[in-house]
């Protein structure tokens, strides 16, 4: 357990209570900074509020980041911020490839890998949200105001392409 | 429009064989186009049909039928819904029937003949990993 003080109130955390206080939730889009729990990528304000109940505007998201850094997370800074508005379809795409070398295939392949079995939105490399259903999935884009460019479940077995194309 | 061939992981580690898919959004789910692959052995536009009601596409009543696929017994319902592909600039939208399977044993929708082939002009070039649509109007 570590001791620390957020807001004027003392707390004992350790990162399993930290893991425990985010099942069930989806983590909200990253604006900037985040911290890795789980192989996931969550807002430092947005788990320190569940693991505190404090509220957020009680907090920054320094003294978040820097609480879950001692609790032994990884934070980081998103190359590409996103504001929080919706991200109009020109800016939300991709550009066309140019023949055979847009884009890095296996750099999606990499941030999908968390989320086998998950139904997932993505936007270009980005994973925006991972969720057990397209409902969810769904709900959150519509909730945080996100266009996603795809949808689908990363799957979790062979015969779960295989049997629509040749392998 | 074009499509980069899309990777996935493999189970087991890995990557999955890039393959030729397409965006498809449905209408009232615009936000979150449906993954498609590009089946040019399809007679049939499918998806699953949990996607149904989110886009807020009635079912009841729609005409049925059933059908295996991927070794998995399954019945798909027609609806006639407005389907929406986009890239950065473009953007097509047209009428298309559509089979909502349940149960729907893949991750991804299956653009076929009916409601996808009929409505473009596809280039595949498997050897660069992508394909293009051109809309047939």
């Amino acid at each position: 357990m570590t001791i620390m003080t957020v807001s004027g109130h003392r707390y004992d955390l350790d990162s399993r209570s930290v893991e425990a206080a985010l099942q069930g939730q989806l983590p909200e889009p990253i604006h900037e900074h985040f911290v890795v729990i789980n192989g996931r990528r969550w807002p430092p304000k947005q788990v320190l509020a569940l693991v505190t109940g404090l509220d957020r505007a009680d907090f920054t998201t320094h003294q978040a980041r820097r609480a879950l850094t001692r609790l032994g997370f990884t934070a980081a800074r998103a190359a590409s911020p996103r504001g929080h508005h919706p991200v109009p379809l020109s800016a939300a795409l991709p550009q066309p490839a140019v023949s055979g070398t847009a884009g890095r295939p296996e750099s999606l392949v990499e941030a999908l890998r968390p989320f086998v079995g998950l139904w997932v939105a993505v936007r270009g490399e980005e994973v925006l949200v991972a969720a057990p259903s397209a409902k969810e999935v769904v709900a959150w884009l519509a909730q945080h105001r996100q266009r996603a460019q795809s949808m689908f479940r990363v799957p979790d077995s062979g015969p779960a392409i295989t049997g629509a194309a040749p392998q | 429009m074009r499509f980069e061939f899309r990777a996935l992981p493999a189970a087991g580690g890995g990557a999955l064989t890039p393959r030729p898919v397409v965006d498809i959004a449905l209408e009232g789910l615009a936000d979150a186009p449906m993954e498609c692959l590009l089946d040019t052995g399809a007679l049939r536009t499918r998806m699953s049909a949990e996607l149904a009601p989110l886009a807020g596409i009635e079912l009841s009543g729609a005409l049925t039928e059933e059908f295996y696929i991927g070794g998995l017994k399954t019945v798909g319902a027609l609806a006639r819904v407005n389907l929406t592909v986009a890239d950065s600039t473009n953007e097509f939208s047209w009428d298309a029937p559509v089979w909502f399977c349940d149960p729907w044993p893949h991750p991804f929708g299956l653009a076929g003949l009916e409601g996808f082939l009929h409505h473009f002009l596809v280039t595949i070039c498997a050897y660069d990993g992508y394909l293009d649509i051109e809309p047939q109007l």
